[in-house]
């Protein structure tokens, strides 16, 4: 068809069409027999390898609720979005769930970025909005009241990092890298910093990398040149990072204990990292295996059920405790009205979930739970503690 | 055509989209007035950028920098105090304390732009062809990089958040229509003469006594203007945006509207952003797998762009013009077709 | 660490990162010569190249003859893109060309991203290759990667040299990079010409791009993208459309690029490409042919 000026109108008015409506029929088939919550996530992207496992666990317990005969009598809709890791995408997905889907409340993200990317819009609609793994404390205070976690905060997992490192691993001098580029690695290194530095330890030597570099030889070459040796390397990365700079570091005849935090819960640390793994600890949410407490076992059978794997992280199973919170929330505001679904996630005392119990006290909306520490043996992970930290920095 | 007939189509034509964005939420749903705003602003965009592109024949990749500035300084003005404290706390306390609103914080983000584009073009405009392509590109980078690592005024690369939400439709359009108006009285003038003189043949011109560097610069300069203008109303439209926001992707998705629509007229710019945008749209929504009767398309993401990417190609090779070419709906055009109306009904 | 040491292992990872490089700068170059044409897809010739040489690994296929097969999976990519992207548009303005390449990179990225999702995989490489010599004490590392890297490229580079001096089409190559119009009249066939030029240019890329993924250890479908830029700079550096030039200048990035990063202070290194493009900018007002082409353009 030739490009003349009349097609092209043609197209234009057709296209148009076709968006008006499909706009329009998704208008007609929202219907009022389900309760939508939003659930944008990135699936594709730097962050898939945690957010896929994450969303796979908010599908498992949707369905399973929705089996067991709904929320308020009707059925509960995931409004499923990929966002692509794109804070352009998840604004403007922000935006449609909001206007066009008109979801009372939404869930989502395991990465502090993406949820600073559509805070403000939900703030600001009034919408409330709870994150499965985004782990920044000062998220509730930056975006305002209709932000929740149900995971536990940087500062929480940082300072069970620093004392397994001074307690269990005898670890008196640190030698500090951090992804200097996103807001999760930017807060956990400074976490860790306050805390390890108040139980007595010496960061030795701190420095940055940009997160996506692929090349450490720099860092690492300035760490062997120092005269001081470190007994723990503490590194803050991402978890499409943490593979690289292992395997980097290993070569390169550092053999200490590698330490972090739960953006080393992805199954590229073993797939990259390979042998070079051995010897890394990280904090994390709970230990994913078939012996451990049996809430997790029996989400573990019901996951590998459902997807043919088993589940990759703890935020399969952040993800699935996250839908079960909210759908209780619903339950007990007794209606899909926003801000009573707040106000009733705001009150939420002891739901008890797979990965430990979340309660909102005393106004804030960083639930306190347990912190687990993974190490990885002979190439495969193991749970190596159980840690409630004594003492936590500020957010 | 008179005086009068001629004044009258402008206003017509300036009141009617203006209306139409102040009725356009009764009139449809919030999700297209979104997309309709979207395309103001992008059309904002597209045309600034084919003020060098095509007019002058410089082909800047370095366009969407600019964009980035005009989001960033607008977007740390107009944030709240509460905000500016937990969002950027190691600002400089002289422009903490500066709070300007929607309109004063857009006009500051593009006279910002217009000092840059002086120190970037004087050297720069100087080159031809792929050169200025590629250092445009350079430019472009280092905009990224310095916005990466200035982490007290803009968060380096981590999510900066909290910009006011207050570009509506009407506002992107009172903007778009400014833009135009302007552009097209300059472009239809001796100036804009000149700037095609240059475009096509660069001896010639300064044969006639035309400077080269002066013209290009003028152009990338008023074009500079309007990107960071447009960066301004992309930035409180979005509310959060990182520095990869306004880098590589941005910088094709508005090459693609100029050169589908065609890089050599006004016109061309808005219909290849009209163009561009509904095909986005409507494949974006495909993307998420459908249901065509019996047939079920599951999820293909990044589908979209290869549709779009395959069309440019096939633009470049079949009608590398674009699709309106040279051709502008000018006043000329719109006399023509009146005309032609009222003799048919006078015989 | 004494100074010494601490050069020596700088000028190492230097080499290292320099060859890749001027493997990458080297195509760009050619095709530059021969078309006047600035292909910014050349960098997804890397990316076909390494997950060329992925899948053929998974599939089962030993891990030397998935690199040969991906590298020369990555040449016939990049004839492919010559056929039905370039030839189309061939004599069109230089912009045109540009941005036909723009649209090229877009497309084969997101044809990445859909085959093969857009976070990284692994990319398995065999176990010796991962073992590091470490001298003096450990103050010195590098790796089997690292001596693969150099000499892949030394081979690469020693074959192109004996390609364009001692064959018809090599020397075909060389003569229709000097004047086109020329090579025409002399009767050359210049559509198998360009056709060959692509082929080397991209299977050089393909090369380095497995050779990137080996000692990066993922593989994701923009990995040619950085790689791509900095290998243009080179490549401009040292003088585009000539050979030696991306050589020269892939070498000088990569020395540049370490040096950035180990002696200047720490506030410094992370503006890195910041320095490097400006370079860019510099050599392209003050000195468009770079350091070794002598040929006048015209510039207004």
């Amino acid at each position: 068809m030739k490009l003349t000026r009349r097609n092209v109108a043609g197209l234009a008015v057709m296209a148009g069409l076709a968006i008006a409506s499909s706009s329009f029929s998704s208008r007609l088939a929202a219907a009022d027999d389900t309760i939508k919550i939003g659930a944008p996530f990135n699936v594709t992207g730097a962050q898939s390898s945690v957010d896929s496992p994450a969303l796979n666990g908010a599908k498992l317990k949707a369905k399973e609720i929705n089996d067991a005969g709904g929320v308020l009598g009707k059925k509960i809709e995931l409004v499923i979005y990929d966002t692509k890791t794109d804070p352009t995408v998840i604004a403007s997905t922000a935006s449609q769930l909001i206007n066009q889907d008109k979801v009372p409340v939404a869930l989502g993200f395991t990465d502090s970025d993406a949820v600073l990317a559509l805070g403000t819009i939900f703030q600001t609609a009034n919408v409330p909005f709870v994150t499965p793994g985004a782990t920044s404390p000062k998220l509730p205070e930056q975006v305002g009241s209709q932000m929740f976690l149900a995971c536990f905060g940087d500062n929480v997992q940082a300072a069970a990092g620093a004392e397994y490192v001074l307690n269990k691993l005898g670890g008196k001098r640190v030698y500090l890298l951090r992804d200097n580029t996103t807001e999760y690695t930017t807060l956990l290194a400074r976490y860790f910093k306050e805390a390890y530095e108040h139980g007595g330890g010496k960061i030795v030597l701190a420095d940055d990398y940009k997160h996506g570099d692929t090349s450490f030889t720099a860092q690492i070459t300035k760490l062997k040149a120092f005269p001081t040796k470190p007994d723990v390397l503490y590194v803050a990365a991402q978890p499409d990072d943490i593979g690289v700079v292992v395997k980097q570091m290993r070569q390169a005849g550092l053999m200490q204990p590698i330490v972090g935090g739960d953006g080393y819960d992805t199954p590229l640390l073993l797939s990259v990292g390979g042998k070079a793994a051995n010897n890394v600890y990280f904090s994390t949410h709970a230990f994913m295996a078939e012996d451990s407490t049996p809430g997790i076992v029996k989400f573990y059978q019901a996951y590998k059920a459902a997807y043919n794997t088993p589940p990759e992280n703890a935020f399969a199973a952040l993800g699935y405790d996250t839908v079960g919170l909210v759908a209780d929330a619903i339950t007990r505001a007794g209606t899909t009205d926003s801000a009573k679904i707040r106000d009733a996630l705001a009150a939420t005392q002891g739901y008890k979930g797979i990965t430990g119990s979340i309660s909102y006290s005393q106004g804030s909306r960083v639930p306190d739970k347990t912190v687990s520490i993974i190490g990885v043996k002979d190439d495969k992970l193991f749970l190596a503690a159980e840690v409630t930290p004594t003492w936590i920095a500020k957010p | 055509m008179s005086r009068k007939q001629r004044f009258l189509i402008v206003v017509v034509g300036l009141a009617l989209p203006a209306l139409f964005s102040i009725w356009a939420p009764a009139l449809m749903n919030d999700y297209l007035v979104r997309v309709v705003t979207v395309m103001c602003i992008n059309a904002l965009l597209v045309i600034s950028m084919g003020l060098a592109n095509g007019f002058t024949g410089v082909f800047s990749l370095g366009h969407v920098g600019f964009v980035a500035v005009g989001a960033y300084v607008s977007g740390v003005l107009s944030l709240s105090d509460a905000n500016k404290a937990s969002y950027l706390p190691d600002l400089p306390v002289w422009i903490a304390a500066i709070h300007l609103g929607f309109l004063p914080s857009t006009i500051v983000a593009g006279l910002v732009c217009v000092v840059l584009a002086f120190l970037v073009g004087a050297p720069l405009m100087r080159l031809s062809g792929h050169f200025v392509s590629v250092a445009t590109l350079g430019f472009l980078i280092i905009v990224n990089v310095v916005l990466v690592n200035s982490d007290a005024y803009t968060r380096g690369a981590r999510t900066f958040t909290g910009v006011p939400l207050q570009t509506t439709l009407p506002w992107a359009m009172a903007w778009l229509l400014l833009a135009v108006v302007t552009l097209a009285r300059i472009i239809y003038s001796p100036k804009g003469r000149a700037w095609r003189a240059v475009r096509e043949d660069t001896i010639a011109a300064q044969a006639l006594g035309i400077d080269v560097l002066p013209t290009r610069l003028s152009a990338f300069v008023i074009g500079s203007f309007f990107a960071g203008v447009g960066g301004s109303l992309y930035g409180h439209y979005l509310g959060s945006f990182s520095p990869a926001s306004f880098y590589f992707a941005y910088t094709f998705s508005l090459i693609s509207m100029l050169v589908i629509g065609g890089m050599r007229s006004l016109t061309g710019a808005v219909v290849g952003v009209i163009v561009v945008s509904l095909l986005s749209e409507l494949l974006r929504n495909l993307e998420r797998g459908f249901d065509f009767g019996i047939v079920s398309v599951p999820p293909l993401y990044g589908g979209s762009q290869i549709v779009l990417g395959v069309i440019f190609i096939l633009i470049m090779i079949f009608r590398p013009s674009g699709v309106m070419g040279d051709l502008e709906l000018s006043l000329g055009r719109i006399a023509a077709l009146l005309h032609r109306g009222r003799k048919e009904t006078n015989t | 660490m004494s100074l010494e040491l601490y050069i020596t292992q700088q000028i190492i990872n230097a080499i290292s990162l320099g060859s890749l490089y001027a493997l990458v700068a080297i195509g760009l170059s050619m095709i530059f010569g021969i078309l006047r044409m600035t292909n910014f897809a050349h960098g997804d010739m890397m990316m076909v190249g390494a997950y060329s040489t992925l899948v053929l690994q998974s599939l089962g296929l030993d891990f030397g003859w998935a690199v040969v097969v991906g590298i020369g999976l990555g040449a016939l990519a990049g004839v492919i893109v010559e056929r039905v992207a370039y030839r189309p548009v061939r004599g069109a303005p230089e912009v045109t060309l540009l941005l036909t390449s723009l649209a090229v990179t877009y497309i084969l990225e997101n044809l990445g991203i859909l085959i093969f999702t857009s976070s990284g995989r692994n990319f398995p490489i065999p176990d010796w290759m991962n073992s590091a010599f470490q001298l003096f004490d450990g103050q010195i590392t590098f790796t089997q990667i690292n001596l693969l890297t150099v000499a892949l490229t030394a081979v690469a580079l020693g074959a192109l040299g004996w390609f364009v001096t001692r064959t018809d089409v090599g020397l075909g190559m060389r003569a229709a990079a000097e004047d086109m119009g020329a090579a025409h009249l002399v009767g050359l066939d210049v559509n198998r010409l360009i056709v060959a030029a692509f082929a080397i240019a991209s299977g050089f890329a393909g090369l380095a791009g497995i050779l990137w993924a080996a000692q990066a250890g993922v593989v994701e479908p923009t990995m040619g993208f950085t790689p791509l830029l900095k290998a243009f700079v080179g490549a401009i550096i040292g003088g585009f459309g000539s050979i030696a030039g991306a050589l020269l200048g892939g070498y000088l990035l990569g020395a540049l690029e370490v040096l950035i990063v180990a002696f200047l202070p720490s506030e410094v290194s992370p503006y890195r490409d910041a320095i490097v493009f400006a370079l860019l900018i510099a050599f392209l007002l003050f000195r468009p042919n770079g350091l070794l082409k002598r040929v006048q353009e015209v510039k207004l």
